[in-house]
């Protein structure tokens, strides 16, 4: 794939005029997709694509860009790329210029390629069909090699290519209450499937016991890694980029501000460098390899873009347009996993939480439910399964006055969302125990 | 070109039980300008197809935006593979359709085209319409975007099939935030939900001057005003939010995928089972709630789904009787129960899914003046800023960008953060009263997801504004 991709922006770059810079984004995904429901298939098939994304300025600071799908035939291909850079080249003249340009002028050229390996997904999916035939399950797996490219006319070139699959999945009991697993990597292993499934399925038997529904009120809850993550999920949703905490749309920015202040434990960065979405943004800057965001509570650093950079007179750090992390990093407390229960003593232990919006965005307050293995604790045990409760509270709450500790123990989540192609966000975050927790409904 | 396509792939349909080609090309462009800067316009064209087979008690897909007679043909061979390997291992084995479509067709009507006015003419309008946005310094962030998305479809079968489908929509945005001690407050046009199948004409005939006028004035109003209070009262609700009411608690539920378990890794599953159809009652007698294909502009307005069924106008809840589910032709065998044309996929690169399509509450007869009229204490609610519902679909929080209360019949001071929630069972059966055509609004959302593979699609909904009895509302802080 990387030979293509370098021999078509070498023919494209041949045309560019002296007082043009065309930067080039591809990326390319071979992969598979079998849908599972009561552990038999219910669609299974193969995605190939490819895109290009053109983006052409002049020096009157005008710039434009279009994204085309490619057939991956070079013939057909660098016709429809030559007519797209014609109507590039065309419309460009007519726009106004763009203030917060900018674009990588520094060549820095990098590479990452793993080893992309012939894997069969049929003898694993064989394996998973085999090893649940008793089960309800209900899932997604997914694989096969990602490709990210960018170059550019100035002769940068990065490349990122590497091969994963995820198999995202829920089992269930009669009772229609479910624990949520997930197994990914680079390479199958199926002891390693093997234990997490068995892991699972004695999670369930807890589940099978008859249900309980709690009042409306305050509680001593634990939240997984996979709980937690939900909730750094909705403070992400502008909350670490610097144009929303500017102007005041993030549910952050009364953190940004010093207004407000988590508890001294919560650290976050975005670590490039352990993830495994590309080290670099789509202007061709190179992303550093770890941002301190928020540190032992407080407002560090957020992700500026580029363009950022420029409408405020700040200096960037790479971020994309969106300026989203994509590879949060919670450091670690000290409670250990056999703590855990002990430490919640009377209370409630979340596996996820789902479906969160905002209450309040200004004042960081969120809402959501509780999804999958949740149960009530009693004196330090597992007794029962809850049925689910939504839960409205503030970020300043669950992780300031209220947070009673992180886990020592961190989990990575690799991020199995798939809109539009297979994403490459992960977080790596521990598990947190937080008293008064408030459940509305 | 498009029928000599149709043609030309039609020869490489293999020799099975079943075989479909669809081919999707999709053109999507993008114009934003924020705080008087116009962003990078974007221009998105993608195209591929996917051919889905069903051979011998087996069913797989492949797609391919490699459109060479090789990419093709490598792609048919995996779909064949795939169903060869599902075969005996599947939850539904299919049973395709016997009729065929004889070269149908739909087309959106654009009375004035996108293409036909000038980028540099669409940038100035947005230019326009940002400085009636900035109207006063207290207004700490503005912008305006128009989304135009084309999306032609080509279908062919086994069975002789052919269509061709031809739907463009257009999102025009505006957006307004005003900040007051620290405190923001953001007014949009209906909440991103305006998009409509429908020319250019739509932007200039949508008066956007105006709305931003009162959009601006909005923010900077409920920035300075008082928190939504904490009651049980009476919620007249407004089309801008009623469609996402019945979007989360209607149409959620009512998919028949959810129903048989599909989506219980992802999108959840559903309060509603099989034995509820026909008799449940799921609201008030004033509740109908049809799935319409046919409703002139409405965003999903089409006559053949993705997997070629014809599309017509059903009632899915009618005087608040669950009638019949949003299953598609296969959904409905795997159930034995009636289908809708709803399978429907993102694009070329995504298997069909049950969906909705244009979800629509049928208007009733009150006029808003006289809905007002009849409340004592209540609040009126306007377009939706935040959505939450559980797995089930039950227990739901909608928040608003605005509310106004309603005390004695009449409209009072405006409240800021206005939240409410409920449970779905419960909600629909206090419904009493529904707006009568005045109020009736077809708007629609653009981005509603779901699946696995992860699809995101546009889905229309039209609705009058509605009274609901006692609601918990609450606001912010």
């Amino acid at each position: 794939m990387r030979e293509y991709f370098e021999r078509i922006t070498g023919e494209l770059f041949k045309n560019i005029k002296s007082n043009e810079l065309l930067i080039v984004n591809f990326d390319a995904e071979e992969s598979n997709f079998v849908r599972l429901n009561k552990a038999k298939i219910r669609q299974a098939g193969s995605v190939k694509q490819i895109s290009m994304t053109m983006s052409l300025s002049n020096k009157d600071k005008k710039n434009l860009k279009s994204s085309v799908r490619l057939n991956g035939s070079y013939d057909r291909d660098i016709h429809t790329l030559t007519k797209t850079l014609n109507y590039l080249r065309r419309e460009l003249p007519d726009l106004p210029k763009d203030p917060y340009m900018l674009f990588s002028t520094n060549v820095h050229s990098t590479e990452i390629s793993e080893n992309i390996e012939n894997i069969d997904d049929k003898e694993m999916l064989d394996h998973i069909l085999m090893s649940s035939s008793n089960l309800d399950l209900v899932g997604i797996y997914s694989s096969g090699p990602i490709y990210t490219g960018l170059a550019n006319s100035l002769g940068q070139t990065n490349w990122h290519s590497n091969y994963s699959f995820s198999f995202d999945y829920s089992i269930y009991n009669k009772n229609n209450n479910a624990i949520k697993l997930n197994y990914s990597s680079k390479k199958w292993n199926h002891e390693d499937y093997d234990s997490i499934l068995q892991k699972g399925i004695e999670k369930l038997d807890v589940l099978s016991r008859p249900g309980k529904t709690i009042g409306t009120g305050e509680y001593r809850v634990y939240l997984e890694p996979a709980a937690l993550n939900e909730i750094i999920d909705m403070m992400a949703w502008g909350g670490f980029s610097y144009k929303s905490n500017k102007i005041g749309t993030s549910p952050l920015h009364l953190l940004s501000k010093n207004e407000r202040e988590l508890n001294s434990s919560v650290s976050i960065d975005e670590n490039i460098k352990d993830g495994i979405s590309a080290n670099f943004n789509s202007d061709g800057f190179i992303k550093p390899e770890q941002i301190a965001m928020i540190t032992n509570g407080k407002f560090v650093e957020s992700l500026t873009s580029p363009r950022s950079s420029l409408e405020y007179s700040a200096t960037h750090n790479a971020a994309g347009s969106s300026e989203y992390p994509c590879s949060i990093d919670m450091s670690a407390g000290k409670i250990n996993n056999d703590e855990i229960l002990n430490t919640i003593d009377n209370g409630i232990y979340i596996s996820n939480l789902w479906y969160l919006n905002f209450s309040d965005r200004n004042n960081g307050r969120m809402t959501g439910l509780t999804r999958f293995g949740c149960f009530l604790v009693e004196n330090g045990k597992l007794t029962a399964p809850i049925n689910t409760m939504r839960f409205d509270d503030s970020v300043y709450s669950m992780l300031g006055e209220n947070l009673v500790g992180l886990t020592a123990n961190r989990e990575l989540l690799i991020d199995s969302g798939t809109y539009e192609e297979r994403s490459t966000s992960s977080a790596r975050l521990p598990g947190a125990i937080i008293n008064n927790f408030k459940m509305t409904l | 070109m498009k029928n000599e396509f149709l043609t030309q792939i039609n020869t490489y349909l293999p020799n099975v039980d079943y075989c479909s080609f669809r081919f999707v090309n999709k053109y999507t462009n993008v114009l934003s300008v924020t705080r008087n800067v116009l962003e990078p316009i974007e221009i998105i064209e993608d195209e591929g197809l996917m051919v889905t087979v069903i051979h011998d008690g087996g069913f797989g897909y492949s797609a391919t935006s490699n459109l060479t007679k090789e990419g093709i043909l490598k792609a048919t061979n995996e779909a064949k593979s795939w169903s060869e390997f599902t075969k005996g291992k599947l939850i539904h084995q299919p049973i395709p359709p016997q009729e065929s479509i004889d070269n149908g067709q739909y087309f959106t009507h654009e009375k004035d085209t996108w293409a036909r006015e000038s980028n540099i003419d669409k940038v100035d309008y947005l230019m326009e319409v940002n400085k009636y946005l900035k109207s006063k310094p207290t207004i700490s962030n503005w912008g305006a975007s128009f989304r135009y998305n084309k999306i032609e479809t080509l279908f062919t079968d086994t069975n002789g099939s052919k269509f061709r489908q031809n739907i463009s929509y257009i999102l025009p945005q505006l957006i307004a935030c005003a900040e007051y001690k620290k405190q923001i407050q953001t007014r949009t046009y209906g909440g991103h939900a305006h998009a409509r199948q429908i020319g250019y004409n739509f932007l200039k005939d949508s008066d956007l001057i105006n709305q931003a006028t009162t959009i601006a004035n909005d923010a900077i109003e409920l920035s300075m005003a008082p928190n939504c209070p904490s009651d049980s009262i009476d919620a007249l609700i407004a089309p801008d939010q009623m469609i996402l009411q019945i979007h989360e608690s209607i149409g959620h539920p009512l998919e028949l995928d959810r129903i048989l378990g599909d989506e219980r890794n992802y999108a959840g599953s559903s309060f509603v089972n099989l034995e509820m159809f026909g008799n449940y009652k799921y609201g008030s007698e004033l509740l109908n709630i049809s799935f319409n294909p046919e409703q002139e502009t409405e965003l999903a307005t089409y006559n053949f789904d993705d997997d070629g069924t014809a599309a017509e106008k059903k009632y899915l809840i009618q005087n608040g009787i669950l009638k019949r589910p949003i299953g598609s032709f296969y959904s409905a065998q795997r159930a034995g129960q009636d289908y809708v044309a709803c399978s429907r996929a993102t694009s070329w690169n995504r298997p069909p899914i049950d969906r909705m399509g244009n979800i629509n509450m049928e208007p009733g007869d009150s006029s808003i003046t006289d809905m007002i009229a009849s409340v004592d204490d209540g609040i009126l609610l306007e377009t939706n800023n935040s959505w939450s519902i559980d797995d089930y679909r039950n227990k739901f929080q909608f928040g608003c960008e605005k509310g106004t209360i309603i005390k004695n019949g009449e409209l009072k001071g405006v409240v800021k953060n206005p939240n409410y929630r409920g449970i779905t069972k419960d909600f629909w059966h206090n419904l009493s009263m529904v707006g009568d055509k005045s109020s009736f609004s077809i708007l629609g959302t653009a981005n509603c997801g779901k699946g696995e593979p992860n699809q995101t699609i546009f889905v229309g909904h039209a609705t009058p504004s509605c009274l609901f009895r006692d609601i918990d509302v609450f606001g912010g802080e």
